[in-house]
């Protein structure tokens, strides 16, 4: 079916979102129609003033609207640890557990050939720029546990080892508060793998 | 294990069929090109997630038709299991088991088959590829961990290949490859020591079924060969890998390739200690495939609890009267069959097994 213009350019928009099939991309643009004028107003505002004042933070490369960011900024964090991890939503992730108190550096993707992501795209010199104080004691690589993270977390540590920090990998296992039956055959024999004596 | 019933939507020469089977040995008997082996191939395709004829999932989909479909309601371990899958040309193809959306390494294992047909002989003459798949499908049966090791392995195989091209064009620095080296080793001590597992049991069943196929006279070995290794295989396997990888390293520069690791080794067959593919008669080889492929059927017994179900296409003809009655003795009321053949002459006892007659896409028992 043809759209109208303004209307086809709309779906097309919606369209190149992650997670957004052709059908939905559809459907969210009547709804944007059916908003309110000041709601969509507001709406496109929300996207612009996100892009205008978000930036990366200049330290760990963080979502942020200010800079350094107000992690990097805070006192009370432990100047000792830094917690390394492939995007800034893993921050968020990490910071829920409201456990960890140190400091992060995001390294904006993974050591990956096939997808040409070598270790020049990785944010890893502004890594080593932070160890140059000698604060740092040790480096939490808490990079995704596949192929790629793993190789990541691999490279960083023959990177930092070196330079006498300790470079430490987050475990793999079971979820918590899930059933031993329900979890994947790779994952029990990871898990089977590190267990540890009682 | 049996499967009870088969639906079959736009699925290659068929419109529309439904049939169900019985336990123990079914025929199906037609012409040639009336669709017999598309049965077996909707079967295998259910159990193993892919074609045994083609890679080339629309070639499934009935002309002019865009969607597919294929269900098969089985019993394993007593309890009542349906898969269904959709298949589409224009879209990824769809599994589902028990009405609820699987991935296909969730299927593997689900519904176990071994198949036997004319191009099993070569597994003794062709590439060494060929008998790699031939574990790697029997051992993933078995254990389903292990298909997600081959996934795992292969994943890091393939970055590490590109790498290797990368640093070959001095786009990329030869230090790198230690951060996959590690990996690739581990996941490849898994695989191997699992094929060795594999390969032991196996071995010893098809050596019992070589000695009852030749009244004791013949001893049938299969011995893994690890690719650029030695005659036997080291006890510290990771830390073979982790040397061979470095030693090669330049080699492997050069190609763009790594030459060590289980997607380069192979397995030899040996009848009284010499190698089939070599010194082997015809009959012989013949006979080792058969010893194989009942071992087959014993090894997923002993590692499920249960016979898988067996598939033969067109391979009556190609055995002596002899050897075909042995065949038919060792199924009979064991393991569910189906058999496809051009002429029941090939049948001599006819109270062995239920026949379906299948001309241009229609059944009728």
């Amino acid at each position: 079916m043809q759209y109208i213009a303004p209307l086809a350019k709309l779906i097309e928009q919606f369209r190149r979102l992650p997670g957004i099939g052709p059908k939905t991309a559809v459907r969210l643009a009547y709804h944007v129609l059916a908003m309110e004028k000041d709601q969509a107003k507001a709406f496109a505002e929300a996207i612009i003033e996100a892009k205008d004042k978000i930036g990366y933070c200049s330290v760990c490369f963080n979502l942020t609207d200010c800079d350094p960011c107000r992690i990097c900024r805070s006192e009370e964090r432990d100047g000792s640890l830094i917690c390394v991890v492939e995007e800034p939503r893993d921050i968020a992730a990490m910071e829920r557990t409201r456990e960890y108190r140190g400091f992060y550096h995001v390294l904006h993707g993974s050591l990956s050939p096939l997808d040409g992501v070598g270790p020049d795209d990785l944010r890893l010199k502004e890594l080593l720029e932070r160890m140059r104080d000698g604060k740092v004691v040790e480096v939490i690589m808490a990079t995704n546990p596949d192929v790629e993270g793993e190789a990541t977390a691999m490279y960083v540590a023959r990177l930092l080892k070196p330079l006498g920090i300790k470079v430490t990998r987050i475990g793999h296992g079971l979820p918590v508060g899930g059933d031993l039956e329900y979890a994947d055959e790779v994952t029990l024999s990871k898990a089977l793998e590190n267990r540890r004596e009682m | 294990m049996r499967i009870n019933k088969l639906v079959l939507r736009n699925f290659r020469n068929y419109s529309e069929l439904s049939i169900g089977f019985k336990d123990n040995i079914n025929i199906l008997i037609g012409n040639n090109a009336q669709g017999k082996t598309n049965i077996l191939e909707a079967m295998y395709l259910g159990a193993i997630g892919r074609s045994h004829r083609t890679s080339v999932e629309s070639d499934l989909v009935r002309w002019s038709e865009t969607m597919s479909a294929v269900e098969i309601s089985f019993i394993r371990q007593d309890i009542d299991n349906k898969l269904l899958f959709k298949l589409k040309t224009d879209t990824a193809r769809e599994i589902y088991f028990n009405e609820y959306p699987i991935k296909l390494k969730e299927l593997v294992g689900s519904l176990n088959i071994v198949l036997f047909s004319p191009e099993d002989l070569w597994l003794i003459k062709g590439v060494p590829a060929l008998r790699r798949r031939f574990l790697d499908v029997e051992i993933s049966q078995a254990v389903p961990t292990y298909y997600r090791y081959l996934m795992q392995y292969s994943r890091i195989l393939s970055q590490r290949n590109n790498l290797l091209k990368k640093i070959r064009e001095r786009k990329e620095s030869a230090s790198l490859l230690d951060s996959w080296d590690d990996q690739l080793a581990k996941a490849a001590v898994y695989i191997v020591n699992k094929r060795l597992e594999s390969i032991k049991k196996l071995g010893m069943l098809a050596n019992l079924m070589q000695r009852k196929l030749t009244a004791s006279k013949e001893n049938l070995t299969i011995v893994y060969k690890q690719a650029n290794g030695e005659e036997c295989i080291p006890k510290d396997l990771y830390g073979w890998y982790l040397k061979k990888l470095v030693t090669l390293k330049n080699d492997d520069i050069m190609r763009g390739t790594t030459s060590v690791g289980p997607h380069r080794d192979d397995i030899i067959l040996k009848v009284n200690d010499k190698d089939l593919r070599s010194f082997g008669s015809q009959g012989q080889q013949r006979t080792g495939i058969l010893a194989l492929k009942l071992a087959e059927l014993e090894f997923l017994k002993s590692e499920t609890g249960e016979y898988p179900i067996l598939l033969m296409d067109d391979v009556m003809s190609e055995l002596d009267i002899k050897r075909r009655q042995q065949l038919l003795l060792f199924i009979h009321n064991r393991i569910q069959t189906f058999i496809t053949a051009t002429d029941d002459a090939l049948f001599p006892d006819k109270k062995i097994g239920h026949y379906y007659r299948i001309s241009a896409g229609t059944i009728v028992e």
